[in-house]
């Protein structure tokens, strides 16, 4: 499809209308010179031919005639002027016949008639006027009506004969004046149709096409407003309503795409707080510890959880991070809570609870999804912990000394892989003990790979560093300032979950088992 | 959020694909990975290693599209090596376990000795 723009449509529009008119000028103006050109055939050609066989006819009749008169009386001598007369107007009308006719059969005839003519005229001058003029007038007569005569009638007949072909051909020549003239009015006929049809499209069509075209546009704007962005504008002109139409069906689907946005962040909303429920909020009695969680989530939804159980003098403490963000990552974190909290319910060991939600996981998600954790069980009376660390990163060791001086340590120690992906991820254990006053910080990711502008990430010196220094203050501070700092290291776009949980141990003094500080470059590492 | 884009170029290297994502491969640009292996699975080269040298940081959905490629490439017939000397990516293999039984060199040579056959 050709395709116009609104302005070379009306200029070609208008532009094929001037020519029409012009068209219809120059046709007009032919068919005038057409007719006037039959016209002269008939006013200069046929009608004088006519006149002038007349004529011829009708001179050599008068010479016959006026020399019969001078026959019969050879004295009246006017009667032979008059003769000579009509010789000479018989010359002058053969004269301008010959230049009128043109036809063959034409000039046959009046060259027929002039030879007859100047056999009478020869006949008249060399022995009619003699004879009569010598008084032998029966003579003359018997010449005159034997030869002249026959002479005469030959002139007349040939002169009817020169008559039915001027009539023919004024015959002809009205007919085709008859059929020219049909003809004009049927050209003339068309090219007006032609006009008037192009100066209706221009008036009609292409402003109602148009007014189609943005009533349709408008229609679909009202449809928007009544919150239908579905609505289809098919408009094919080619120009710039069409290009119109093309914006506005984009517009249409980036509003389809806000609209699903929207219903999307109320989903987000129906599962974030489906989530909220889930996880623990408020923290079970546990004699003996007490338990600060802490939460920021950079997503209605997200993928860190943590969950709390106390069953006599154990606590089971779980941090979880499921890959991934949104929907996706808060359903894993549901399937990962509710196989815990269901092995759990039939008071499996930590050990069971894992592998059962490592079946969970790999039955229920994708390869491309894990989920990591740390599995804590504390003695809330001797301080010891057993944990399961699940491709997660370590905890960390909050000792405060008696000068008020913080120390603490990440507690490395044999590690298993992430669960979701392997089908035996390992289930390793290791065992510490914490003295009273001590504080176990079990964390995500979120806080290790919390990400600059310059791209720099804020890693475990940084957080060792910052949790070191905050150490003096209590547990709900250390968070509140753990999440400032680093959020200003994010410069306020952290993009993951940041969730931690301290455990605070006020249990019988006891003391650590199997810790052992790290020398070297990361003093905050222990090492088993 | 504006939706980054991670540019992944891929080298036949004889045997197997070199893939190079460069930018930070996260769940915004993670997308882009997934993609190009489904790719190399469409077109029957299930064999490909992901160097790593131009990714400054990479998030837990970066390393699932890695261990997710690792399991498609395998059920493909194929393979998923990586090369990365990234002291950050290494420590998240070692956290995760991932770097157990997938061949992680630091040049693509060596990783590509590591495939399974």
């Amino acid at each position: 499809m050709v395709r116009l723009s609104l302005r070379q449509k009306i200029v070609g529009g208008f532009g094929l209308l001037i020519f029409l008119m012009l068209l219809l000028g120059w046709v007009t103006l032919l068919l005038f010179g057409s007719v006037r050109s039959v016209q002269g055939r008939v006013f200069d050609s046929a009608v004088p031919g006519v006149i002038a066989v007349d004529e011829i006819v009708r001179s050599y009749t008068a010479q016959s005639a006026a020399i019969r008169g001078f026959v019969i009386n050879p004295n009246q001598r006017s009667l032979l002027a008059e003769y000579r007369t009509e010789v000479q107007a018989s010359e002058a009308a053969t004269e301008r016949a010959r230049e009128l006719f043109t036809s063959d059969r034409e000039r046959e005839l009046l060259q027929d008639i002039e030879a007859e003519g100047e056999s009478f005229q020869t006949l008249v001058d060399d022995r009619v006027v003699m004879l009569a003029e010598s008084g032998e007038r029966g003579l003359a007569f018997g010449a005159l009506g034997s030869e002249g005569a026959a002479a005469i009638d030959q002139i007349q007949a040939l002169g009817r004969g020169l008559r039915r072909i001027q009539a023919i051909t004024l015959d002809r020549t009205e007919s085709d004046l008859v059929a020219r003239s049909n003809q004009a009015v049927i050209t003339l006929l068309i090219v007006l149709i032609g006009v008037i049809s192009s100066g209706v499209f221009l008036t009609l069509l292409i402003p109602r096409r148009l007014a189609q075209d943005l009533s349709r546009l408008v229609e679909a704007a009202r449809a928007i407003g009544r919150g239908d962005f579905h609505q289809r504008i098919e408009i094919k002109s080619g120009d710039e309503v069409e290009e119109l139409a093309s914006r506005f069906e984009e517009m249409q689907a980036g509003l389809r795409r806000l609209q699903q946005l929207a219903l999307q962040d109320r989903e987000l909303q129906i599962a974030g707080s489906i989530q909220r429920n889930l996880l623990q909020r408020t923290m079970p009695e546990s004699p003996g510890a007490r338990l600060v969680p802490l939460q920021r989530q950079a997503n209605l939804v997200g993928g860190d959880w943590y969950d709390i159980d106390v069953d006599g003098r154990t606590l089971t403490a779980v941090v979880g991070d499921a890959s991934g963000k949104g929907i996706g990552a808060a359903l894993m974190a549901t399937v990962t809570l509710s196989a815990l909290r269901a092995e759990r319910s039939v008071g499996s060991g930590p050990r069971r609870v894992i592998a059962r939600a490592n079946e969970a996981l790999l039955e229920a998600t994708e390869p491309d999804s894990f989920t990591t954790l740390l599995y804590a069980s504390i003695d809330l009376v001797s301080g010891e912990v057993h944990w399961l660390n699940m491709g997660h990163p370590s905890p960390f060791l909050i000792r405060s000394n008696r000068s008020g001086k913080g120390a603490g340590y990440f507690l490395e120690g044999p590690r298993n892989r992430a669960l979701g992906w392997f089908e035996d991820p390992g289930l390793a254990e290791t065992v510490i003990k914490l003295e009273p006053g001590d504080r176990l910080a079990l964390y995500t990711d979120g806080f290790l790979e919390a990400k600059s502008p310059d791209g720099e990430i804020f890693g475990e010196s940084r957080l060792a560093e910052a949790i070191i220094s905050l150490a003096p203050l209590d547990s709900e501070t250390i968070g509140q300032e753990l999440v400032r700092e680093v959020e200003g290291f994010a410069a306020g776009k952290l993009e993951d979950d940041l969730t931690m949980l301290i455990i605070e141990f006020e249990g019988s003094p006891a003391t650590e088992v199997a810790q052992e500080k790290l020398t070297g470059e990361e003093p905050w590492h222990s090492r088993r | 959020m504006a939706q980054q884009k991670v540019e992944i170029d891929i080298e036949d290297a004889g045997g197997y694909q070199i893939l190079r994502p460069s930018g930070d491969l996260d769940v915004y640009t993670v997308g882009s990975l997934r993609d190009a292996l489904a790719t190399l699975i469409e077109d029957k080269t299930p064999k490909v290693v992901v160097d790593l040298d131009g990714v400054p940081f990479m998030d837990s959905s970066g390393l699932g599209a890695l261990m997710g490629g690792v399991r498609r490439m395998r059920e493909a017939g194929g393979d998923l090596a990586i090369a990365c000397t990234r002291e950050q990516h290494l420590k998240l293999f070692t956290i995760t376990g991932f770097g157990e039984g997938v061949s992680i060199a630091p040049t693509v040579d060596e990783a590509a000795k590591g495939f399974r056959d």
